[in-house]
């Protein structure tokens, strides 16, 4: 099988979890293409950004502060992931040259005080680089013949639109199968950095959410890989939060369209963005545990096997708030939702729920609890006052539970069972939401109930 | 090729300036040994001049530079367009790919007539050319002069072409033709080749590649379908037996090497009624649209040769004026 294998930042947390991985791809290169995708190790993107933000401002000794640490962090993980005293060096050497090239970068922000969309990208571009070259040593260490690549220098090309770059999938596609499915038929293992590309004239871009995920998939789709595994530190996609379900469990299959249901959900890391390559080509993907290798973990797939389960998912979103908008003037009023819409977008604050009743006297939508504040201060003076709006509430201690499953679509009763078992346990539903793709019912609670409805739904329909 | 399109624009460029307000400065030339540069434009008779006393434009006493490339040229100048004539490369496209990618990137319009590229890597360039938001034109790499992807998109309109064939091979057309009047594959082929159709190495032609590159380009530009030539199946005209054809000739019928694209994309010798649009002879080329509503429609005529492509190049031009015209207004 052709497999690309992404490493998420976790599963690279330290030398030892660097070290463990390497032999999870050793154990797969015997009778596999194995391309490996690495992140960053777990919080050094984070560590970037914050050293960008730093260095603009100006603060000098937080900036040295913050190199020696990662410095001292990468160097580290050498030590513990790599024992031939030679590959140790070699890869300490590439690791340090590296770490010089950030110091100039940054220190260069640090002098002009002015960080800019390409200067960042440049910057956070060094997680991913540092970490591929530590597991290049691990996995040379392990006989592995192995190279590693930028993903720019594997192919991966995209527009110019810093910090969120789109690939351009044709170029991408051509010179992927380039430069990799030459290592390929050599039997190298390609080893490539995540998240991060290069524009049509060779600058460094990343790819923004969905991250290295989207590395992954995106060489998945250029190379017809098999499989695109996806290993993290969790099982797999799950029935519902076992923080709050003591009884949830592994799913062992879902179809594309929920995945991306779950994942806007908060389905730990995934991006929708990221399974649109796979989807687009029908390469399965799998998502692992590099802690528990055995576990078969969640496969996604464009036919799922046929499952009697209707619901496959209940997830609950906390920290959120809900705003309604009421006002009797705005009955056939054509605009007012728009008008709420727009005021909205123009702070960038997104509209996660949205819902009308027909008379249309009243509009309600869910938010980010954070931009509640803001965002109740712009409806209020865009709207207050035009003797359209009569009152605008907010809600801030509420939950939105959303129930995913695609056999839900033609199947009648779904609303009534998830809203009888919810009303078993006496707990009042504030607000519902069903687009017609029928793949998802969401609705909101208040946060006290909110773990009660899961579990209430859950039981339900016996996940 | 060249030297073709140099006197084609030499002898219209009154013309071209009077009726498409199209002033043609060429500012370098690139031959395989250098270039002649001028940014205030080259004389082309002068060029053509030197090129066949001293072999190469590069020798020019006063604008040639040896040993300058394309790559150079694009970073040494400020050009709008760069036209690619350089011959067909269908192992890796180069270094008409290098050319093309290099110039699309730095914002250059780019008329190509070379199929290498265009077979290996159209999806491509195309998406590089659309993200550049300029003009990237081959019709001139199809059919040479006969106006083919032109001509599908008028069949198009209002319509949806279904399947595509043609006769895009005038070489093994000319080689079959021969073959039907009582010749065997290898004279055919040495006549061919005497008569100038044929290359002295012709296996592109033979074995179908020439064909498949060119179908390639049909059925990313009329068809929308994104492939390159590693999509199609082929098969040239190198196992056709004279035998083959005088049977089909018994039930009126004959072999062409067809190029097809419907469902699938493939290449092969394929028996056709001899009284089928596309049963043309010798050095002809002919290319039948069928349309989901409109019927089958079928172009005919002289493919390649050095003036008729070269006119295909400068149609071409007159395409990119138009598209700078409506930009700088």
């Amino acid at each position: 099988m052709r497999l690309v294998m992404k490493f998420g930042g976790t599963s690279l947390g330290d030398g030892q979890r660097i070290n463990n991985a390497a032999r999870i791809v050793k154990e797969y290169v015997e009778n596999n293409e194995v391309i490996v995708v690495c992140s960053a190790m777990a919080g050094v993107t984070d560590t970037l950004f914050a050293l960008v933000d730093r260095a603009s401002r100006g603060r000098v000794r937080d900036v040295e502060i913050t190199l020696n640490n990662l410095s001292e962090k990468h160097f580290k993980a050498i030590d513990d992931a790599i024992k031939n005293e030679e590959i140790k060096k070699d890869v300490k050497s590439i690791v340090k040259e590296l770490i010089e090239d950030l110091r100039r970068a940054v220190l260069s922000i640090l002098y002009l005080r002015e960080a800019t969309p390409r200067s960042r990208d440049y910057v956070v571009s060094f997680g991913e680089r540092l970490s591929t070259r530590i597991m290049w040593g691990a996995l040379t260490e392990l006989n592995v013949n192995c190279k590693y690549l930028d993903g720019g220098d594997a192919g991966i090309i995209t527009d110019s639109n810093f910090g969120e770059a789109n690939p351009l999938m044709e170029i991408t596609r051509l010179e992927v199968r380039r430069r990799i499915g030459s290592l390929l038929d050599r039997g190298i293992t390609p080893l490539v950095t995540g998240y991060i590309a290069v524009n049509e004239e060779g600058v460094i871009t990343t790819l923004g959410r969905g991250g290295s995920d989207y590395t992954a998939t995106i060489l998945g789709y250029c190379l017809d890989a098999d499989e695109v595994w996806l290993w993290s530190d969790v099982d797999g996609l799950m029935t519902a939060d076992p923080r709050i379900v003591k009884n949830a469990r592994v799913l062992s299959t879902v179809s594309f369209n929920e995945a991306i249901e779950m994942a806007i959900f908060g389905a730990k890391g995934l991006h929708p963005r990221a399974l649109e390559p796979a989807m687009k080509s029908n390469i399965n993907v799998r998502i692992k545990n590099t802690f528990n290798p055995p576990h078969p973990g969640t496969l996604i797939t464009s036919k799922p096997e046929k499952s009697d389960m209707i619901v496959k998912a209940v997830l609950l979103v906390k920290d959120v708030a809900m705003i309604s908008v009421r006002g009797a003037s705005m009955v056939g009023r054509p605009g007012t939702v728009a008008k709420i819409l727009e005021t909205l977008a123009k702070e960038n604050i997104n509209v996660m729920m949205i819902s009308q009743s027909v008379s249309e006297s009243s509009v309600s939508i869910v938010i980010k609890r954070e931009a509640l504040p803001r965002a109740l201060n712009r409806l209020e003076t865009a709207l207050l006052g035009t003797s359209l709006v009569e009152d605008i509430e907010s809600e801030d201690d509420v939950n939105v539970v959303a129930v995913i499953g695609e056999r839900m679509k033609g199947t009648p009763g779904v609303a009534s069972r998830v809203f009888g078992a919810v009303a078993k346990k006496g707990i009042n539903i504030r607000m519902i939401a069903q687009g017609s793709s029928e793949l998802n019912i969401s609705f909101v609670v208040k946060e006290e109930d909110g773990y009660e409805a899961v579990r209430a739904i859950h039981e339900e329909y016996g996940l | 090729m060249g030297v073709s399109l140099a006197e084609i624009l030499i002898e219209r460029s009154e013309e071209l300036r009077r009726e498409e307000g199209l002033n043609i400065r060429i500012v370098g030339i690139v031959d395989s040994s250098g270039a002649a540069v001028n940014d205030k434009g080259l004389d082309l008779e002068e060029m053509i001049r030197t090129k066949k006393k001293l072999g190469s434009v590069s020798c020019h006493n006063e604008y040639g530079r040896h040993g300058l490339n394309v790559l150079d040229l694009l970073d040494e100048l400020d050009v709008d367009v760069l036209v690619d004539a350089t011959p067909t490369n269908l192992k890796d496209g180069e270094p008409s790919f290098t050319y093309i990618k290099k110039a699309l990137t730095y914002r250059i319009h780019v008329v190509t007539v070379n199929k290498g590229p265009l077979a290996l890597a159209l999806p491509a360039l195309r998406e590089l050319a659309k993200h550049k938001d300029v003009v990237f034109r081959f019709s001139g790499s199809v059919g040479g002069g006969l106006p083919v992807i032109e001509f599908a998109r008028q069949c198009a309109r209002g319509d949806k072409i279904v399947k595509v064939e043609g006769v895009l091979n005038g070489t093994t057309n000319y080689i079959i033709s021969r073959m039907e009047d009582g010749l065997d594959f290898k004279t055919a082929l040495t006549e061919a080749q005497e008569k100038g159709y044929a290359e002295r190495d012709p296996s592109l032609d033979i074995m179908g590649f020439d064909t498949a590159a060119k179908l390639v380009i049909l059925a990313n530009e009329v068809v929308g379908r994104k492939v390159t030539i590693n999509d199609i199946s082929i098969k040239g005209i190198e196992d056709l037996e004279k035998e083959d054809i005088d049977e089909a000739s018994r039930s009126g019928e004959t072999y062409r090497l067809i190029g097809r694209v419907d469902g699938e994309l493939e290449v092969k010798p394929t028996r056709i009624k001899r009284e089928d649009p596309l049963a043309v002879r010798y050095s002809m080329n002919a290319v039948s649209f069928t349309t989901l509503n409109s019927g089958r429609h079928v172009i005919l005529g002289r493919g390649a040769g050095g003036r008729e492509t070269a006119t295909a190049i400068l149609r071409d031009l007159i395409e990119i004026k138009k598209k700078l015209v409506e930009v700088r207004i």
